[in-house]
């Protein structure tokens, strides 16, 4: 469960407000999709969650830590893949798989296994002992998601993850994510493709400029648009960008 | 020659960053003062230093007056110069020449590989000429001055300035670049090249040392005598390492004669030569080496159950930190050059003045009788645990280990590892780092003069703890204002003024180490317990400083 309460963040000594007073609640067992053109404010509010920003107001929880207040306890509860999976080019992706595991304390007859077992899911193996520099951006991209999956966490946190996936991976990740929400987890991930958000979501938030416009299941969504002008827009241009 | 021209102003403005080019029309000042006070700071850090070495040198000039030997210090000078430049000319090569990561883009351009060679020696010179400033301008002073020479002199002084160093880095690229050719053939390139950077190093010392070594014993009576009647004798004695270099000295000495214009010409002409060589060199084999470097062999191997189960053993959190640390500071040339090597190449430098000398068992040095009375070990000890110092302040381990993060810095915020945890592992970096440097240079030190064991043990013993404080000064200087805004690695160590502050900081606190040790006190066993104190004290300060202002900066970082 992440709990968002009131929070907002600005760039630039206040200049540029890039998330504006937000609540939310998502629920254990649901997809959550936060949905957003690009320059919305996902990245920033994903990056609050995570602990890798301050919000400047505004408390979040997960799981019932709070990351401000507990913020040790609150990331064990997470696993997060970024949107831009450029990290530890000079480690190989097993170096990288275990130092995730160390760091997240899995023991050693867990890992093993569960490292063979997702690698050979994302069709990784034969490149686990290769340097992360020599892989393509999907390889990066499905790296991180094993590496955030090891400790199987209760909330699983991605940002954009479906960028850069060829369909096949795609679906792959789609179907984890149904798994893992299916199994009691909370899964929450942003894009700004509306036809992702649509095929995966159990429940989704329209964010624009920082304001979260919209909250609710796709039925919600589907007869809001009807009635409301401003959100049919906003649903149009997140079209046109996809 | 257009285009080199071009490819040369697009470099210099590339490697000095914005400063000088764009200051001139920015409205913004601030960053302007900020470079005119860093200068100003590392003159007066290195002010004292100079003020030594130009005291030497005026010593010096009226000793060898009598014999008519003054010219000597000339030499001293160009000598240590083209000495300097020729192994900072070996690092500034390999790191500009193959770790940029313009070097890439550059292939694309239809340039020729002696103008793009060309346009990167230049810039790699101007560097030099400003590491040969505090070397050379003293002793053409004091020479000039002291001696009364003419306005030819200071005219050849100039010429000789703007020569000395090209000769050496001439030198220092005609192998780097062979070498580096055949490294890039192979299927690990970054480590062959680092190697290859090695191989070079230790050939050019190993050249000099058996150079040395096939002339006259310095310390042969009859040799002796030679060399204080020959009027060059001691310029002929010095200028064995870098046999040109004479010419210049004669130049200067015999400027008002034809005899000092030949003498000149000659030494322009070796210069140039040299540096002709290189680029033809280079035009063969620069693009060569260049070409794929980044390229990285895959395997693409299927890993075996039991490859699982060594990988999987697991460490703690804060160890595998460390080692995630250490992995990339080993395996990325830039910082494996700039950090891990400077550890290597500090005492090897240091050691070589001596070896220059050459040594043999009948003859004692002068550092030999300091050594039998405890005042003598007293300032050996001071000068070891000074320099030891220095070098762990320059290579930056820690001065530089949040830039080092960059753009990876979101990393070790959502990762549930406490910042007092990563700071810890950071300084255990540091620390591991700097102890093998000191080893190193206790073993040069070793070799260089008989300490006894008791000596040794102490040594060690205060080293341990004198290296603490200046690891934890290093991660204060870099959590305070770090780099992260890099896009390659080069810059968040070559355009990180953190590496400055951290060798200032070291140069001040091993002087002054040196200085209080020596004025005050006369006992090996007195100097290493105010050392212990003082640098124990300090130690525990930062430690509590980075557990209480360190760990909260952490979490202010946002990457
Ligand atoms: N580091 C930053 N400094 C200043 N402004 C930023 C920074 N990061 C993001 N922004 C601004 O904040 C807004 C939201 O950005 P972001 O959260 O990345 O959007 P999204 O992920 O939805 O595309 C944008 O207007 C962006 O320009
Ligand atoms: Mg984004």
């Amino acid at each position: 469960m992440i709990e968002i309460c009131r929070v907002s963040k600005s760039y630039n000594r206040g200049q540029v407000k890039a998330v504006d007073d937000v609540s939310l609640t998502v629920q254990g067992g649901e997809i959550f999709g936060f949905l957003g053109p690009n320059g919305a404010g996902k990245t920033t509010l994903i990056k609050m969650i995570t602990g890798i920003l301050n919000a400047d107001r505004g408390s979040i929880k997960i799981n019932g830590r709070d990351i401000k207040d507990s913020p040790l306890e609150a990331k064990m509860q997470f696993g997060f893949v970024p949107d831009d999976p450029n990290i530890f080019s000079r480690l190989t992706g097993i170096e990288y798989l275990n130092f995730m595991a160390d760091v997240y304390q899995v023991s050693s007859e867990i890992r093993v296994e569960r490292i063979q077992k997702l690698l050979e899911r994302f069709e990784m193996s034969t490149a686990a002992a290769d340097l992360i520099q020599s892989y393509s951006h999907g390889m990066k991209q499905k790296i991180v998601v094993i590496g955030a999956l090891l400790h199987n966490p209760p909330v699983w946190i991605l940002d954009e993850p479906m960028t850069g996936l060829d369909p096949r991976s795609s679906y792959d990740l789609k179907e984890m994510m149904r798994e893992h929400a299916d199994a009691g987890k909370t899964v929450f991930f942003s894009t700004h493709v509306l036809e992702v958000a649509e095929k995966v979501c159990d429940r989704l938030a329209i964010i624009n400029k920082g304001r979260m416009i919209f909250c609710g299941s796709l039925e919600e969504i589907r007869t809001h648009a009807r009635e409301n002008r401003s959100l049919e827009n906003l649903f149009l241009e997140l079209t046109e960008n996809a | 020659m257009h285009r080199f021209w071009a490819l040369l102003k697009i470099l210099l403005i590339n490697y000095f960053g914005i400063s000088i080019f764009q200051m001139k029309t920015s409205k913004n000042r601030k960053p302007y003062f900020k470079k005119i006070g860093l200068v100003l700071l590392i003159i007066v850090a290195l002010a004292p230093t100079i003020a030594l070495y130009v005291k030497l040198l005026v010593r010096g000039f009226d000793a060898l007056a009598p014999l008519g030997q003054e010219g000597a210090i000339l030499t001293l000078g160009i000598v240590l110069v083209s000495f300097i430049v020729f192994l900072f000319g070996i690092f500034y090569i390999i790191n500009f020449f193959y770790f940029a990561d313009d070097a890439q883009s550059l292939l694309a351009l239809p340039l020729s590989g002696y103008q793009v060679l060309g346009a990167r020696f230049s810039v790699v010179l101007v560097n030099e000429y400003l590491s040969a400033l505090p070397f050379l301008l003293p002793p053409l002073l004091v020479y000039g001055i002291k001696s009364g020479a003419s306005v030819l002199y200071w005219l050849y002084a100039l010429v000789g300035f703007a020569l000395v160093p090209l000769l050496p880095l001439g030198l220092a690229t005609i192998p780097t670049v062979i070498i580096m050719r055949f490294a890039n053939l192979s299927r690990r390139k970054d480590l062959l090249k680092i190697l290859g950077g090695l191989v070079v190093i230790v050939l050019a010392v190993g050249y000099q040392f058996l150079f040395q070594k096939s002339g006259p014993n310095a310390m042969d009576t009859a040799y002796l005598q030679h060399l204080l009647t020959d009027r060059s004798g001691l310029m002929n004695l010095m200028s064995r390492v870098f046999p040109s270099t004479r010419y210049l000295g004669l130049a200067l000495i015999n400027a008002d004669q034809l005899s000092g214009l030949v003498n000149l010409l000659v030494f322009a002409g070796l210069s140039l030569l040299v540096v002709a060589l290189a680029w033809l060199t280079g035009d063969k084999l620069y693009f060569k080496g260049l070409v794929g470097s980044t390229e990285t062999t895959v395997k693409r191997k299927k890993l075996s159950e039991a490859d699982y189960r060594r990988a999987g053993k697991g460490l703690p959190p804060l160890l595998s930190y460390w080692a995630k640390e250490m992995r990339l500071l080993f395996r990325t040339p830039t910082y494996f050059i700039n950090s891990v090597m400077t550890n290597l190449l500090v005492p090897v430098l240091l050691t070589i003045p001596f070896f220059i000398q050459g040594r043999n068992q009948e003859t004692t040095m002068p550092w030999e009788k300091l050594l039998s009375e405890p005042r003598g070990q007293t300032i050996i000890m001071a000068i070891i645990v000074g320099g030891i110092v220095f070098i762990i302040g320059s290579n930056a381990v820690t001065a530089t280990s949040i830039s080092r993060e960059g753009r990876e810095l979101y990393v070790s915020k959502y990762i549930p590892l406490s910042y007092r945890k990563q700071i810890l592992a950071k300084l255990l970096s540091g620390y591991l780092l700097g102890m093998s440097g000191a080893v190193l240079m206790i073993i040069a030190a070793r070799v260089l003069m008989p300490l006894d064991n008791y000596l040794i043990a102490m040594l060690v013993g205060v080293t341990l703890v004198a290296v603490i404080p200046v690891v934890e000064a290093g991660l204060l200087i870099d959590l305070y204002n770090p780099k992260l805004n890099w896009e390659n690695e080069q810059q968040a160590f070559k355009q990180n003024f953190n590496v400055i502050f951290s060798m200032l900081l070291a140069i001040l606190l091993g002087g002054g180490i040196i200085y209080i040790v020596i004025r005050y006190i006369h006992t090996p066993v007195q100097a290493a317990l105010f050392i212990l104190l003082g640098f124990g004290l300090a130690a525990l300060f930062l430690y509590y400083f980075l557990m209480t202002w360190g760990v909260r900066r952490c979490h202010e970082l946002e990457g």
